[in-house]
């Protein structure tokens, strides 16, 4: 008979006494992860009570780190909801049967996501500006509209690649039930594809929005006053390098645990009839 | 004039000529169903009918009006359409009675109360009542499938084309599928039928049309084809049932 299948098998047991079953994987995994948290505990309350001031904590919360935290977060409300409504149509142009819609949509993609986040703020920043003569550009505070603009034009690509293979992923007999209905394509794909897509693409969109929150501190290269800004302004003046930096993790997390909760929310939402399959 | 003509249609998925110069005329109240061997364009056909598939020549009517003209309002066309799937394609964010009611309020205007009602009478009807605040994943393949049928009712369709509705179900399912597409039958519903199910199709057709290579090879009353068809096509293909 078949003598590879019992091979390692034979004599009762002999196979289960090997080092690496599930029973030891189990308890390395854990073993590891104890570890970690030892370490990575251990390192952070170092931190906290040797080298935290915790007088400069304090003081520079208010008004530094607050402003900053609501100027980011603003930028981040604006950016947020202008890049994902963007997106859904570049995503609706990535999926047209027009050649022309869909090559520009593609182009558009292409540029955005191939191109650095830094280097389109800049180009915007120093670029639109240089098209008047020196000192004439009517906009003060062009950094805001730049951080918007930016964050918005680079993130509605990511976020059109996901919507398109949301679309992608409905099945085609979707769009083909609402038309035989007598749907148009524009109400088939609002009231039958994209409520579908949207929950497909859901946490690649998520997931792109909290990079979002995060290409923010890219923002402190066209002076913006935000986290990393904040985080510069203390540790030139005190050469206190660590209490600033835990006040900017805080900040950023505070904004992208939250969001991640918010992204499980609508997906648990869009379970619709439970059971997802 | 019949109620859906189909006029000597060719239809090519690119060099593949699946509809070679089918002549068809589909008479009011009438129950035609189509058999035939796995691609001999039976579904092909259906398809055409209310241009989910383009046609290269010849010309389908509904009611005397071009369903394949270039110029047709095929949304306007397709709501004198029904169409039922072989995969059901219910509308999984919504409730069953959500998916009756979502074309006649988006489409035809119809107030909400007034097409909610409209639904609950359709989903009586089908027997499924009970289930129309349930999702499609809560409900089974043949509960789906007579969804379908009361979504595609829903548009008060003058045609209702029916594309191998019970292929894709458990043998035990099939019958309570059948008995809903009877009752409509009965109650002089135009249908054109695409199965493989020859009970029904002996027992609830008016025509029994063979396709076969993409060409009409036979269209005989079930009597008539069953018993004694009149091509050698046709007694091959029933030959090959036993």
């Amino acid at each position: 008979m078949a003598e590879s299948y019992s091979e390692g098998r034979t004599g009762d047991g002999e196979y289960q006494e090997q080092f690496l079953n599930d029973k030891t994987l189990r308890r390395l995994g854990a073993a590891i992860a104890g570890l970690f948290t030892l370490g990575v505990g251990g390192f952070i309350a170092a931190i906290i009570f040797t080298q935290v001031d915790f007088e400069l904590f304090v003081e520079i919360i208010h008004p530094q780190f607050v402003n900053a935290f609501l100027r980011v977060l603003a930028i981040i409300l604006v950016g947020s909801l202008l890049s994902v409504t963007a997106g859904i149509f570049v995503g609706l142009g990535r999926v047209s049967n027009t050649g022309f819609t869909n090559a520009v949509a593609t182009a558009y993609v292409e540029f955005f996501r191939g191109t650095p986040l830094l280097f389109q703020l800049l180009v915007i920043y120093v670029g639109i500006p240089a098209f008047w003569p020196p000192g004439q550009f009517p906009i003060s505070n062009w950094q805001y509209p730049t951080a918007i603009i930016g964050l918005t034009l680079n993130h509605a690509a990511y976020v059109g690649e996901a919507v398109r293979g949301g679309i992608d992923a409905v099945p085609e007999g979707q769009m083909e039930a609402a038309r035989s209905l007598g749907m148009s394509y524009v109400q088939g794909m609002r009231e039958v594809v994209l409520p579908q897509a949207w929950r497909n693409a859901l946490a690649a969109i998520g997931n792109d929005q909290v990079i979002l929150v995060k290409d923010t501190s890219l923002l402190t290269v066209i002076a913006v006053p935000e986290l990393i800004s904040a985080f510069r302004n203390v540790n030139s003046t005190t050469f206190d390098p660590w209490t600033p930096i835990i006040l900017v993790a805080i900040a950023y997390l505070m904004i992208t645990v939250p969001l991640g909760k918010i992204v499980s929310y609508l997906e648990a939402r869009s379970d619709w009839g439970g059971d997802r399959r | 004039m019949s109620l859906l003509e189909f006029d000597e249609v060719d239809k090519y998925f690119g060099e593949t000529h699946v509809l070679k110069d089918v002549d068809l005329d589909v008479e009011e109240g009438e129950v035609c169903v189509i058999i035939g061997p796995s691609g001999s364009g039976k579904s092909t056909l259906l398809r055409c009918a209310n241009r989910l598939e383009e046609i290269q020549d010849g010309e389908i009517r509904l009611e005397g009006q071009s369903i394949s003209a270039e110029d047709a309002d095929i949304n306007r066309l397709r709501q004198r359409i029904g169409m039922v799937f072989q995969s059901f394609n219910l509308f999984p964010h919504k409730t069953a009675r959500e998916n009756v009611t979502l074309a006649p309020t988006k489409v035809k205007g119809l107030k909400k109360g007034d097409a909610e009602r409209r639904a609950d009478e359709l989903l009586d009807r089908v027997g499924l009542r009970a289930q129309s605040n349930s999702y499609p994943n809560q409900l089974s393949g043949g509960q789906q499938q007579r969804v379908a049928i009361a979504r595609a009712l829903a548009m008060d369709p003058h045609v209702m084309l029916f594309d191998e509705v019970t292929s894709a179900l458990d043998p035990e399912l099939v019958g309570e599928v059948l008995d809903v597409m009877h009752d409509l039958a009965e109650e002089g519903m135009t249908m054109l039928v695409v199965t493989h199910e020859m009970g029904f199709a002996r027992e609830v057709g008016d025509r029994i049309v063979l396709m076969a290579d993409g060409k009409v090879v036979e269209d005989s009353p079930p009597e008539v084809f069953f018993e004694n068809p009149k091509t050698d096509r046709g007694k091959q293909f029933l030959s090959k049932l036993l």
